[in-house]
């Protein structure tokens, strides 16, 4: 953590971190096979009776049941493959059909306006679901240079997340090769409704 | 924002996401990975973060 986040800490709503912190752990797990040390944590979570909270109970049991050899398997079926993965997580390919398409530019014109860059060591387009989940975890914790107003979220999550993510965290519920991810989809799902629903009460 | 509507949005989430705290794994994602455990006392090939990219990819 760094010391600009320290101090944002203080100036940032309780509540609005933890939606910080969910968007965070969707990202890191999405991103790439979970590590040993991700999967350990993952295994201490436990929720309430909601379906987000059930969702995290899941993961956690399965996190703790299956090896991380079959986890890592599970992430290369679903997202990598041996031509594709079951799934493309892509806004583009969600939104148009087609990888690379007019979404990903828009999504980089306001990258570049937000001051949003991505990382040297990258390459994969910027339109992935756990590109998009640490985008708006930077912007809810100020990792970009300044903490982001409600408003600012709101439009990036309306123009570039909430179209499709939904859709496509149903798609990983559901998805044959998901197991251990199949919660993960089940968190995400709840949690895009949650954004959509407490975004709708206004900024 | 009116402080009603303030309010509204911080009880809403309070109540929806609270019931799920992940705040430990949130920390994991801002960890530098290997990068900071390069040892560059060594002589001949370094072992940076691209020499082990490179030998990761190159593992069939």
């Amino acid at each position: 953590m760094t010391l600009a986040e320290k101090t944002a800490e203080f100036e940032i709503a309780a509540e609005e971190l933890l939606r910080a912190d969910l968007y965070d752990m969707l990202g890191a797990l999405l991103a790439r096979p979970p590590t040993p040390e991700l999967l350990a944590m993952v295994k201490g979570l436990s929720g309430d009776a909601s379906s987000l909270g059930q969702g995290i109970s899941a993961m956690a049991r399965l996190a703790s049941q299956l090896k991380p050899v079959a986890i890592e398997a599970e992430f290369n079926t679903l997202f990598i493959g041996l031509t594709r993965g079951e799934l493309l997580p892509y806004a583009s390919y969600y939104m148009t059909g087609f990888l690379h398409e007019k979404p990903l530019a828009v999504l980089r014109t306001e990258m570049a306006r937000l001051q949003i860059e991505r990382a040297p060591n990258v390459f994969e387009p910027e339109d992935n679901i756990a590109s998009l989940c640490e985008m708006m975890a930077g912007l809810i914790r100020g990792r970009f240079g300044r903490i982001a107003d409600l408003g600012t979220q709101r439009d990036f999550f309306s123009a570039h997340v909430a179209p499709w993510a939904g859709h496509f965290f149903s798609d990983l519920e559901a998805a044959k090769a998901s197991v251990f991810f199949a919660p993960v989809g089940t968190i995400g799902k709840a949690f895009m409704e949650i954004e959509r629903e407490a975004f709708r009460m206004g900024v | 924002m009116s402080e009603q509507e303030r309010a509204n949005r911080r009880d809403f989430l309070k109540l929806a996401a609270a019931g799920a705290p992940v705040a430990a794994v949130a920390a994991v994602t801002s960890t530098t990975e290997a990068e900071a455990a390069v040892d560059q006392s060594r002589e001949g090939l370094r072992d940076t973060e691209m020499t082990r990219k490179y030998y990761e990819t190159a593992r069939f």
